[in-house]
């Protein structure tokens, strides 16, 4: 199957090699450009995530994708849907804001609020999820929900849960990148 | 016009590489494939060590500022994954934001000159070469050749209903200069241009002729050097 393409690669040179690699090293690299670049215009670390639970239903179920962005100007409002960390957790939460409680403005951050959520799908408010936290901050906040997309998440948990898609999918890219001379 | 008598020997006069050579197959209905196979053989053909050096500068550029931008990519997403892994208290944003916005705009900017470059610069061409030849005075000789793709078109006149469909071409345009060494006195330059349709060198199943390719490059560059010698080797 590859006889082909090796062939050319040992007729074309080591340059060509060289450029080959870097064809696929750099579509790699700008996806993860795009990537940050998103984070920075949305103010966000993870601009783009993933339902993962219930707790929201029915406004969002599991396997939705959500946008968010987060502007470190604008004042959160009760009823807002936001996605925020625990410290200590690294799986984000998406939850509604239940009570905001705004401060008065520091010189770092332009807006001080201490925020309680809870999930539309759960009985009692998120305090146990804070691990020993009364509030969550600002700081912790990824960010407010402004778009969604059904189902579209999936994709993402099927590749969480079975890591051979992933890289199935990432070889494959990989494959046709380096031989591909577009 | 007769080619003047230090003329150094064209890549026709030169007889073939012994020994089989190997096929190369490509996919006779992407132009891509056979201009890629055309440049290739291109190149080839005109850095046989008795003819050009080939000048890598164009290669070497993209390289250079691909595989930095690729590093610098590289180094925004390692940091951005260790710093977050480290911290267990909550991230701190303006370090953060800073640093990844700055090797961002370094992306950017690599990016930007790299198409710059390939665009204005770079353009069509695919070869570049040079050869210093000594008969009685030292000869120095640049090459420069670009290739594009002509389309398929049909043009249809008025008179007739049908219409003519000319498949896609090749289109070589060539740049010589032929000076004595340190550029004292310019003795040829000449620019060509030739076209001639992939169909002639390909056949149907997309395996290329190329010896055939290769004598018409030959002509197209002895055209440019000025010329053909008088006693010609069919």
């Amino acid at each position: 199957m590859f006889t082909e393409e090796l062939k050319a690669f040992r007729r074309l040179g080591f340059r060509h090699v060289l450029l080959q690699a870097l064809n696929f090293a750099s579509v790699i690299a700008s996806g993860l450009m795009i990537w940050k670049g998103l984070g920075l215009i949305t103010n966000s670390e993870s601009p783009i995530v993933v339902v993962l639970s219930g707790s929201m239903e029915p406004a969002f179920y599991r396997g939705d994708l959500l946008f968010l962005t987060n502007p470190a100007a604008e004042r959160y409002h009760n009823g807002d849907i936001t996605v925020y960390k625990v410290p200590g957790a690294d799986i984000p939460i998406v939850h509604r804001v239940l009570e905001t409680h705004d401060g008065k403005s520091r010189g770092s951050s332009p807006v001080v609020q201490r925020l309680l959520t809870k999930g539309d799908n759960n009985e009692v408010n998120d305090i146990e999820l804070y691990r020993g936290l009364d509030y969550l901050e600002r700081k912790h906040i990824v960010g407010k929900v402004r778009g969604f997309l059904p189902y579209i998440g999936y994709v993402t948990i099927a590749m969480n849960d079975f890591p051979q898609l992933k890289y199935a999918l990432l070889g494959g890219l990989g494959l046709l990148a380096l031989v591909q001379r577009e | 016009s007769p080619p003047s008598p230090d003329r150094p020997p064209g890549p026709l006069s030169l007889p073939p590489l012994p020994g089989p050579r190997e096929v190369v197959k490509v996919n006779n209905y992407s132009t891509t494939e056979l201009k890629n196979a055309c440049d290739d053989a291109v190149k080839r053909y005109l850095s046989r060590p008795e003819l050009f050096q080939q000048n890598h500068q164009h290669t070497d550029v993209r390289l250079a500022l691909g595989w930095l931008s690729v590093f610098v990519a590289g180094g925004t997403g390692l940091y951005g994954y260790k710093v977050e892994f480290e911290q267990s208290k909550p991230v701190v944003w303006s370090n953060f934001v800073r640093r990844t916005d700055r090797s961002f705009s370094r992306y950017m900017l690599l990016t930007f000159t790299q198409t710059l470059y390939s665009y204005f610069i770079e353009g069509d061409i695919v070869f570049v070469g040079k050869r210093k030849t000594f008969s009685k005075r030292i000869i120095t000789e640049r090459i420069t050749l670009s290739s594009r793709t002509i389309p398929v078109s049909s043009s249809s006149s008025n008179s007739t209903p049908s219409s003519t469909i000319t498949p896609p071409q090749y289109s070589l345009s060539l740049s010589y200069v032929r000076s004595t060494s340190a550029n004292k006195s310019l003795l040829a330059k000449g620019k060509t241009q030739a076209r001639a349709p992939y169909s002639r060198f390909f056949d149907a199943e997309g395996g290329m002729d190329a010896d055939a390719f290769e004598r018409w490059v030959g002509e197209v560059v002895e055209e440019g050097m000025g010329g053909l010698p008088a006693s010609k080797e069919s």
